[in-house]
């Protein structure tokens, strides 16, 4: 798989070379501002995803209508919004948007519905495509496990979510719970690197209320972990790419036949279940929005979250622990395992129903170029798409180091969800019963039968070829 | 200054039985003409395209070829169907009398002329003015896991409930949102009802208590049976609205935890807008309209024969 996405990859970036020099022979130098004249005047709509990152990018936008001259209707809505709201757009053939920023769990519907325009005719095109765009500097294997399908391209990478492993520094760092962590299971306290240490750390600051914390005495019980568990929603999502993907196995075969009853899923299932009785008891309500709040109200030692969302807590007047939380990748079994991460590469996709597909086009290749990411970034806060763009936001006392450090690392595991036209209907089945096994309703050995069995009924395969 | 225009002459007239006849016959057509119209535009036309759909293949919401009953077929073979209706069924069945019950003793209290009353009614509306997903969060922020307000300060500080919440607990969740569902809907039967009691006539009370009727006679005897037909429409519309529970639910829960708390409404919301079976969809529409339709003509019968209402 890696290495056929190595080479979509490279027969892009070979491409996009060649036309790189036939643009030099035919231009001396490439502009937006030559690109669109064209299409000056003409308007699009982008319907996007609201995050501290989409407002960010919100304020540059008007800089590519300034150079451009074509009009952007630039959409924010919450994560479900979009993607209800995106999908009956395209679905429909209503229209309204010419782009919609879809996360890969919806790329295989679309893709398998037919509503989104391949890219390789506007790359091929010398008037349209940038010659320095430099599509090889966007991250993979996050890239091409996202935009690429039966040999044509759909989309860049434009965001990158990812999760990383977050826990309090205060806590970890206090001199007493050190010691005492250090007696109790024979090793220093630091971040958890593997799924033991996540384990123990866990268990080791689950403390009742009345009990010292940190020479605090509580006034309400205090959770080792939390995570999401919301039966919608992603709760899947760090379930199967975390501690499924590490433990060796995965949810499809590469024929994409489901692979739920192996020992990987029951090994991944019963490592992620286990943690909840660590976690707080409403756990089985939190959203990937409801983790963040309750890291940032400060009532848990540690949690698996979208970094995205950790940029929203871990800033100034955001939450009284500001700036005493430590980052690192979502950890793995042992040492030297093949590494998986979570996370949600996500494009801004033309829809075929666009009248305007040039314009949009233009606005994509836009939003992922250096310079852009280069601006968007300029604040210190991000998440990048293109390697190029770490030194961008890793500057010197940055105090955000630690996350993008951890980004970095968690980004270099992350793939796109596989395009799987029934992924909402597997994702349904894949929540509920994850979430029995957190709950305790189902073990880990009838939780994956349970799953095999249900999935199986909605497809198999299930993977588009 | 008004003028009054004088009688026509008897020549304008019309002959006796012709355009009165007219348009006494066509008249009262007309007047409710546009009404039915937007009703057939708004209601009978997006309904009869959901029951066409629902005989057909819907893949990604395009319509494709005549699948016959094979969505209804699906449907009814999908567990998931009759979890729901179950859901919906038990929702309605505890939540419905307990909101009737305590509509009619609210509504019975607020008529004894007790002091205060007219600062009580205004604060009876509020729940029911709330849109239903404002009352979600208003609950979430009271009951939800480790944060909310009520969990966080009383139900886990007292361990009352310990290791799990209201709304993560598959046991508690359903229960949870028909005690918020008798919150929001309680003040407004109680409103009704009382709005009823004020609109009787006073005469027959009054003769009842000169023959010496006690409170409870009076009640059975006289105030149950004359508001008789507003218990009737409010309890039917009460159950029809209670079964399609769905802003609440999407709040709080999102049908879980798994499907202990999956509506019909809510399922129908996931057939359509995350797994785009839109046939599926449909057919559970018009399943649940025949099933209303069936209850809502007994229900009509039972009023009109039993209780004399209609």
């Amino acid at each position: 798989m890696a290495a056929m996405l190595l080479r979509r990859k490279t027969l892009s970036a070979a491409g996009l070379s060649a036309l790189a020099l036939a643009a030099a022979t035919q231009a001396s130098a490439w502009s937006y501002e030559e690109a669109a004249a064209p299409y000056a005047g003409t308007q699009i709509s982008i319907l996007d995803e609201v995050t501290p990152l989409q407002e960010q990018f919100a304020e540059i936008v008007p800089e590519f209508e300034k150079l451009t001259g074509i009009k952007v209707n630039y959409q924010l809505l919450n994560h479900f919004e979009v993607i209800n709201r995106g999908q009956a757009d395209m679905l429909s053939g209503r229209g309204e948007y010419d782009a919609v920023m879809a996360h890969s769990l919806q790329v295989g519907l679309l893709m398998d519905a037919g509503v989104l325009m391949p890219i390789d005719g506007f790359l091929a095109d010398a008037a349209l495509t940038d010659p320095d765009f430099a599509q090889d500097d966007l991250i993979d294997p996050a890239f091409s496990s996202l935009a690429f399908l039966d040999g044509k391209q759909y989309s860049f990478l434009n965001w990158n979510y990812n999760m990383v492993y977050w826990a309090r520094n205060d806590l970890l760092s206090d001199p007493g719970e050190m010691e005492a962590f250090e007696a109790e299971y024979g090793y220093p306290l630091a971040p958890a690197e593997t799924f033991d240490q996540l384990h123990d750390i866990a268990e080791f600051f689950t403390r009742k209320s009345g009990e010292t914390l940190a020479g605090e005495t509580l006034d309400s019980d205090f959770y080792g972990i939390v995570m999401e568990g919301m039966n919608g929603g992603g709760t899947y999502v760090p379930v199967w790419q975390v501690f499924i993907k590490n433990a060796g196995g995965d949810i499809f075969d590469a024929d994409g036949h489901p692979t739920f009853d192996s020992p990987a899923v029951i090994k991944g299932l019963e490592t992620w279940g286990d943690l909840w009785q660590f976690s707080p008891p409403g756990q089985a309500e939190y959203s990937l929005i409801d983790v963040p709040t309750v890291m940032g109200n400060g009532i848990a030692a540690q949690s698996i979250a979208y970094s995205d969302f950790v940029l929203g807590i871990d800033r100034e007047g955001a939450s009284a622990l500001h700036g005493e939380f430590v980052y690192g990748p979502t950890p793995v079994y042992a040492d030297g395992d093949e590494y998986h991460a979570a996370g949600e590469p996500s494009g801004y996709f033309i829809s075929t129903h666009s009248k305007n597909p040039e314009a949009t086009y233009l606005f994509l290749q836009w939003a992922a170029e250096k310079k852009t990411q280069a601006e968007l970034l300029s604040s210190g806060v991000g998440v990048p798409v293109r390697d190029s763009s770490w030194a961008e936001l890793m500057t010197e006392g940055n105090q955000l180091n630690g996350l993008y450090d951890a980004m970095k690392a968690s980004l270099a595991g992350v793939e796109a969800t596989p395009k799987a036209p029934r992924w909402f209907q597997i994702s349904d089945v894949m929540n509920r019963i994850f979430q029995q096994v957190g709950l305790g309703q189902a073990t880990a050995e009838e939780a994956a039968a349970a799953l095999q069995s249900e999935v199986t009924a909605i497809c198999d395969p299930c993977i588009l070829k | 200054m008004t003028e009054i225009s004088a009688a026509p002459a008897a020549a304008d007239r019309p002959a006796a039985g012709e355009s009165y006849h007219r348009e006494s016959r066509w008249y009262p057509y007309a007047l409710i003409a546009p009404t039915m119209l937007t009703l057939t535009v708004v209601a009978l036309v997006p309904f009869l395209y959901m029951g066409w759909i629902s005989l057909h293949e819907a893949r990604y919401g395009q319509i494709g070829a005549f699948a016959g009953f094979a969505n209804f077929e699906k449907l009814l073979t999908d567990p998931r169907f009759w979890n729901s209706m179950k859901v919906a069924g038990l929702f309605v069945a505890i939540a419905v009398p307990i909101e009737f019950m305590l509509g009619l003793i609210g509504a019975l209290v607020l008529s004894q002329r007790i002091k205060f009353r007219s600062v009580l009614i205004p604060f009876l509306f509020i729940p029911s003015m709330m849109a239903p997903i404002i009352v979600g969060l208003v609950w979430k922020t009271m009951l939800a896991g480790s944060w909310g307000f009520f969990s966080y300060n009383i139900l886990e500080r007292f361990g009352i409930l310990s290791g799990s919440s209201v709304f993560a607990s598959p046991d508690l969740a359903l229960y949870g949102l028909i005690f918020v569902d008798i919150w929001e809907w309680t003040p407004f039967m109680v409103l009704t009802f009382f709005a009823g009691m004020q609109a009787l006539p006073a005469n027959p009370f009054w003769a009842a208590q000169v023959d010496g009727a006690n409170p409870v006679q009076i009640f059975f005897r006289l105030t149950l049976p004359m508001l008789a037909p507003l218990l009737v429409v409010i309890g039917l519309i009460r159950t029809i609205d209670a079964f399609k529970v769905y802003d609440t639910i999407y709040i709080l829960t999102n049908g879980g935890p798994g499907i202990t708390t999956e509506s019909p409404s809510v399922l129908g919301y996931k057939y359509t807008f995350d797994f785009w079976e839109i046939g599926t969809a449909s057919a559970l529409a018009v399943v649940i309209w025949l099933v209303f339709f069936v209850f809502c003509n007994v229900f009509y019968q039972i009023a009109k024969r039993r209780l004399n209402v209609f």
